[in-house]
Protein backbone atom coordinates (compact mmCIF):
# COMPACT_ATOMS: atom_id res chain seq x y z
CA UNK A 1 0.00 0.00 0.00
CA UNK A 2 1.49 3.31 1.10
CA UNK A 3 4.48 1.43 2.41
CA UNK A 4 6.51 2.10 -0.74
CA UNK A 5 5.89 5.82 -0.48
CA UNK A 6 7.05 5.78 3.13
CA UNK A 7 10.03 3.69 2.14
CA UNK A 8 11.06 6.18 -0.51
CA UNK A 9 10.75 9.08 1.88
CA UNK A 10 12.65 7.22 4.56
CA UNK A 11 15.43 6.37 2.14
CA UNK A 12 15.80 10.03 1.32
CA UNK A 13 15.85 10.88 5.00
CA UNK A 14 18.28 8.07 5.75
CA UNK A 15 20.64 9.45 3.14
CA UNK A 16 20.37 12.84 4.78
CA UNK A 17 21.16 11.38 8.19
CA UNK A 18 24.21 9.47 7.11
CA UNK A 19 25.55 12.72 5.75
CA UNK A 20 25.68 14.23 9.20
CA UNK A 21 28.13 11.50 10.33
CA UNK A 22 28.34 9.89 13.74
CA UNK A 23 25.76 11.44 15.93
CA UNK A 24 28.04 12.38 18.79
CA UNK A 25 25.20 13.99 20.64
CA UNK A 26 22.61 11.27 21.10
CA UNK A 27 20.44 13.46 23.24
CA UNK A 28 18.61 15.34 20.54
CA UNK A 29 16.69 14.52 17.43
CA UNK A 30 18.87 15.75 14.60
CA UNK A 31 16.34 15.44 11.81
CA UNK A 32 15.46 18.47 9.86
CA UNK A 33 12.93 16.85 7.58
CA UNK A 34 10.59 15.13 10.01
CA UNK A 35 8.98 18.08 11.70
CA UNK A 36 10.35 19.30 14.96
CA UNK A 37 13.96 18.69 15.88
CA UNK A 38 14.11 18.93 19.58
CA UNK A 39 15.85 17.78 22.68
CA UNK A 40 14.73 14.28 23.61
CA UNK A 41 13.55 15.37 27.03
CA UNK A 42 10.59 17.05 25.30
CA UNK A 43 9.08 13.90 23.80
CA UNK A 44 5.32 13.57 24.10
CA UNK A 45 3.97 10.18 24.99
CA UNK A 46 0.75 8.33 24.56
CA UNK A 47 -0.25 4.99 26.05
CA UNK A 48 -0.16 1.70 24.21
CA UNK A 49 -1.76 -1.34 25.79
CA UNK A 50 -0.12 -4.67 25.00
CA UNK A 51 -2.10 -7.84 24.25
CA UNK A 52 -1.90 -8.85 27.95
CA UNK A 53 -3.36 -5.54 29.10
CA UNK A 54 -0.21 -3.86 30.44
CA UNK A 55 0.42 -0.20 29.64
CA UNK A 56 3.47 1.21 27.87
CA UNK A 57 4.48 4.75 27.04
CA UNK A 58 4.63 5.14 23.28
CA UNK A 59 6.23 8.00 21.41
CA UNK A 60 6.37 8.63 17.69
CA UNK A 61 9.08 11.20 17.19
CA UNK A 62 8.88 11.28 13.43
CA UNK A 63 11.52 8.87 12.20
CA UNK A 64 12.13 7.19 15.55
CA UNK A 65 9.67 5.42 17.70
CA UNK A 66 10.14 4.80 21.40
CA UNK A 67 8.28 2.64 23.86
CA UNK A 68 8.85 1.81 27.48
CA UNK A 69 6.96 0.07 30.23
CA UNK A 70 4.77 2.13 32.53
CA UNK A 71 5.44 1.29 36.18
CA UNK A 72 4.05 2.20 39.55
CA UNK A 73 6.59 3.46 42.14
CA UNK A 74 7.01 -0.06 43.52
CA UNK A 75 8.47 -1.09 40.15
CA UNK A 76 5.59 -3.27 39.00
CA UNK A 77 3.92 -2.83 35.63
CA UNK A 78 0.58 -1.11 35.22
CA UNK A 79 -1.66 -3.90 33.95
CA UNK A 80 -5.38 -4.73 33.81
CA UNK A 81 -5.76 -1.56 31.82
CA UNK A 82 -9.20 -0.13 31.18
CA UNK A 83 -7.96 0.94 27.74
CA UNK A 84 -8.44 -1.38 24.76
CA UNK A 85 -5.70 -3.93 23.97
CA UNK A 86 -3.38 -3.34 21.00
CA UNK A 87 -4.44 0.28 20.78
CA UNK A 88 -2.37 3.45 21.25
CA UNK A 89 -4.09 6.49 22.68
CA UNK A 90 -2.99 10.02 23.47
CA UNK A 91 -0.69 12.59 21.91
CA UNK A 92 2.09 10.19 20.97
CA UNK A 93 2.50 11.56 17.43
CA UNK A 94 2.82 15.16 18.55
CA UNK A 95 6.54 15.17 17.84
CA UNK A 96 6.02 14.50 14.17
CA UNK A 97 4.74 16.34 11.16
CA UNK A 98 6.26 13.56 9.10
CA UNK A 99 3.59 11.77 7.08
CA UNK A 100 2.91 8.39 8.60
CA UNK A 101 0.77 6.46 6.14
CA UNK A 102 0.34 3.42 8.37
CA UNK B 1 13.48 -1.58 24.80
CA UNK B 2 13.83 -0.35 21.30
CA UNK B 3 11.40 0.09 18.55
CA UNK B 4 12.78 0.13 15.09
CA UNK B 5 10.19 1.97 13.10
CA UNK B 6 11.90 1.86 9.81
CA UNK B 7 11.36 -1.36 7.93
CA UNK B 8 14.15 -3.83 7.70
CA UNK B 9 15.40 -2.98 4.22
CA UNK B 10 15.68 0.67 5.10
CA UNK B 11 17.34 -0.08 8.37
CA UNK B 12 19.95 -2.13 6.59
CA UNK B 13 20.52 0.55 3.99
CA UNK B 14 20.85 3.18 6.68
CA UNK B 15 23.11 0.94 8.74
CA UNK B 16 25.36 0.36 5.76
CA UNK B 17 25.87 4.06 5.23
CA UNK B 18 26.09 4.75 8.93
CA UNK B 19 28.65 1.95 9.39
CA UNK B 20 31.19 3.91 7.39
CA UNK B 21 30.97 6.90 9.63
CA UNK B 22 30.88 4.85 12.82
CA UNK B 23 34.02 2.96 11.86
CA UNK B 24 35.86 6.25 11.51
CA UNK B 25 35.46 7.19 15.12
CA UNK B 26 35.62 4.20 17.47
CA UNK B 27 36.09 5.16 21.05
CA UNK B 28 38.60 3.09 22.92
CA UNK B 29 39.13 3.65 26.58
CA UNK B 30 42.20 2.41 28.37
CA UNK B 31 41.44 1.37 31.92
CA UNK B 32 44.36 -0.34 33.62
CA UNK B 33 45.23 -3.39 31.49
CA UNK B 34 41.81 -3.58 29.97
CA UNK B 35 41.05 -1.95 26.65
CA UNK B 36 37.39 -1.51 25.89
CA UNK B 37 36.36 -0.86 22.35
CA UNK B 38 32.99 0.73 22.01
CA UNK B 39 31.04 3.65 20.84
CA UNK B 40 30.14 6.40 23.21
CA UNK B 41 26.40 6.49 23.95
CA UNK B 42 25.50 9.18 26.41
CA UNK B 43 21.78 9.27 27.10
CA UNK B 44 19.56 12.06 28.17
CA UNK B 45 16.57 11.71 30.44
CA UNK B 46 12.95 11.72 29.40
CA UNK B 47 10.40 12.16 32.14
CA UNK B 48 7.14 10.32 31.53
CA UNK B 49 3.75 11.82 32.42
CA UNK B 50 3.89 9.99 35.76
CA UNK B 51 7.12 11.87 36.60
CA UNK B 52 9.41 8.83 36.22
CA UNK B 53 12.68 8.94 34.32
CA UNK B 54 13.76 6.99 31.24
CA UNK B 55 17.14 6.94 29.49
CA UNK B 56 16.74 7.99 25.89
CA UNK B 57 19.15 8.20 22.96
CA UNK B 58 18.73 9.13 19.33
CA UNK B 59 21.33 7.52 17.11
CA UNK B 60 20.24 9.06 13.85
CA UNK B 61 17.86 6.54 12.37
CA UNK B 62 17.18 4.61 15.57
CA UNK B 63 15.89 5.70 18.89
CA UNK B 64 16.55 3.86 22.16
CA UNK B 65 14.73 4.05 25.44
CA UNK B 66 15.09 2.10 28.66
CA UNK B 67 13.89 2.85 32.19
CA UNK B 68 15.99 4.62 34.81
CA UNK B 69 15.73 2.33 37.83
CA UNK B 70 17.37 1.90 41.21
CA UNK B 71 19.30 -1.37 41.75
CA UNK B 72 16.21 -2.91 43.33
CA UNK B 73 14.21 -2.31 40.18
CA UNK B 74 12.15 0.65 41.27
CA UNK B 75 11.69 3.50 38.81
CA UNK B 76 13.44 6.78 39.57
CA UNK B 77 10.69 9.39 39.72
CA UNK B 78 10.87 13.14 40.17
CA UNK B 79 7.78 13.98 42.10
CA UNK B 80 5.85 11.79 44.43
CA UNK B 81 3.87 9.70 42.05
CA UNK B 82 2.11 8.09 44.95
CA UNK B 83 -1.11 9.97 44.87
CA UNK B 84 -2.26 8.90 48.30
CA UNK B 85 -0.62 7.36 51.32
CA UNK B 86 -3.03 6.53 54.07
CA UNK B 87 -1.37 6.02 57.41
CA UNK B 88 -3.16 2.88 58.51
CA UNK B 89 -3.28 3.94 62.16
CA UNK B 90 -5.92 6.49 61.20
CA UNK B 91 -8.16 3.88 59.62
CA UNK B 92 -7.43 0.54 61.24
CA UNK B 93 -7.06 -0.75 64.77
CA UNK B 94 -3.97 -2.87 65.48
CA UNK B 95 -4.16 -6.17 63.55
CA UNK B 96 -7.58 -5.27 62.13
CA UNK B 97 -8.76 -4.49 58.64
CA UNK B 98 -12.17 -3.00 59.41
CA UNK B 99 -12.69 0.62 58.30
CA UNK B 100 -15.34 2.54 60.25
CA UNK B 101 -17.98 4.81 58.68
CA UNK B 102 -15.93 7.98 59.16
CA UNK B 103 -12.91 6.32 57.55
CA UNK B 104 -15.01 5.06 54.65
CA UNK B 105 -16.39 8.57 54.16
CA UNK B 106 -12.91 10.12 54.10
CA UNK B 107 -11.56 7.51 51.73
CA UNK B 108 -14.58 7.77 49.46
CA UNK B 109 -14.05 11.51 49.18
CA UNK B 110 -10.39 10.97 48.41
CA UNK B 111 -11.19 8.63 45.51
CA UNK B 112 -13.90 10.92 44.15
CA UNK B 113 -11.54 13.89 44.25
CA UNK B 114 -8.79 11.90 42.52
CA UNK B 115 -11.23 10.82 39.83
CA UNK B 116 -12.29 14.45 39.33
CA UNK B 117 -8.59 15.30 38.92
CA UNK B 118 -8.33 12.84 36.03
CA UNK B 119 -7.40 9.50 37.57
CA UNK B 120 -8.75 6.69 35.36
CA UNK B 121 -7.98 3.94 37.81
CA UNK B 122 -6.02 3.01 40.91
CA UNK B 123 -3.49 0.52 42.24
CA UNK B 124 -3.60 -0.15 45.98
CA UNK B 125 -0.63 -1.50 47.95
CA UNK B 126 -0.73 -2.49 51.62
CA UNK B 127 2.31 -2.32 53.95
CA UNK B 128 2.98 -3.06 57.61
CA UNK B 129 5.81 -2.54 60.10
CA UNK B 130 8.18 -5.39 60.98
CA UNK B 131 6.47 -6.70 64.09
CA UNK B 132 4.92 -10.19 63.86
CA UNK B 133 5.85 -12.71 61.21
CA UNK B 134 6.46 -11.91 57.59
CA UNK B 135 3.66 -14.23 56.53
CA UNK B 136 1.18 -12.71 58.96
CA UNK B 137 2.08 -9.21 57.78
CA UNK B 138 1.61 -10.09 54.13
CA UNK B 139 -1.89 -11.33 54.93
CA UNK B 140 -2.71 -8.31 57.12
CA UNK B 141 -1.57 -5.86 54.46
CA UNK B 142 -3.61 -7.74 51.89
CA UNK B 143 -6.77 -7.57 54.01
CA UNK B 144 -6.25 -3.85 54.54
CA UNK B 145 -5.57 -3.15 50.87
CA UNK B 146 -8.70 -5.11 49.99
CA UNK B 147 -10.72 -3.07 52.49
CA UNK B 148 -9.51 0.16 50.89
CA UNK B 149 -10.26 -1.20 47.41
CA UNK B 150 -13.78 -2.06 48.52
CA UNK B 151 -14.41 1.54 49.58
CA UNK B 152 -12.93 2.77 46.29
CA UNK B 153 -15.22 0.52 44.26
CA UNK B 154 -18.21 1.63 46.31
CA UNK B 155 -17.74 5.16 44.95
CA UNK B 156 -17.21 3.94 41.40
CA UNK B 157 -13.41 3.96 41.29
CA UNK B 158 -11.75 1.39 39.04
CA UNK B 159 -9.05 -0.72 40.74
CA UNK B 160 -6.34 -2.11 38.46
CA UNK B 161 -4.49 -4.11 41.06
CA UNK B 162 -4.29 -4.82 44.79
CA UNK B 163 -0.80 -5.57 46.17
CA UNK B 164 0.30 -6.80 49.56
CA UNK B 165 3.87 -6.12 50.65
CA UNK B 166 3.61 -6.81 54.37
CA UNK B 167 6.85 -5.70 56.00
CA UNK B 168 8.99 -6.25 52.90
CA UNK B 169 9.01 -2.72 51.51
CA UNK B 170 9.42 -0.30 54.43
CA UNK B 171 9.56 3.43 53.75
CA UNK B 172 12.04 3.94 56.58
CA UNK B 173 14.00 1.48 58.75
CA UNK B 174 11.87 -0.05 61.51
CA UNK B 175 14.14 1.42 64.18
CA UNK B 176 11.72 3.49 66.24
CA UNK B 177 8.04 3.70 67.07
CA UNK B 178 7.69 6.76 64.83
CA UNK B 179 9.37 5.00 61.91
CA UNK B 180 7.20 1.93 62.34
CA UNK B 181 4.11 4.12 62.24
CA UNK B 182 5.33 5.51 58.89
CA UNK B 183 5.71 2.00 57.58
CA UNK B 184 2.15 1.04 58.52
CA UNK B 185 0.41 2.40 55.45
CA UNK B 186 -1.70 1.74 52.40
CA UNK B 187 -0.35 3.40 49.26
CA UNK B 188 -2.66 4.45 46.49
CA UNK B 189 -1.29 4.98 42.99
CA UNK B 190 -3.51 7.10 40.77
CA UNK B 191 -3.32 6.31 37.06
CA UNK B 192 -4.27 9.07 34.65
Amino acid sequence: MMKTVKTAVLLAVAAGISACTPAVDKTSDGHVSDGKSLHLSNLEAGIWVDPQGCEHWIIDDGLEGYADLRRTPDGKPVCNSDLPRNVATGPFKEGSTFGDPI
Amino acid sequence: MLILKVNKAIALAAAATAALSIAVAPVSAQTGQRTIKGERYVPTIWVDPDGCEHWVMDDGAEGFMTPHVTPDGKPVCRRGKICGVMPTDQFFATDKHFINAAGRQRLGEFFQQAKANGARSFVIAGHTDSRASDEYNIRLSERRANAVAKVARSVGARINDIRAYGERDPRVPNTSAANMAQNRRVEIYCLR
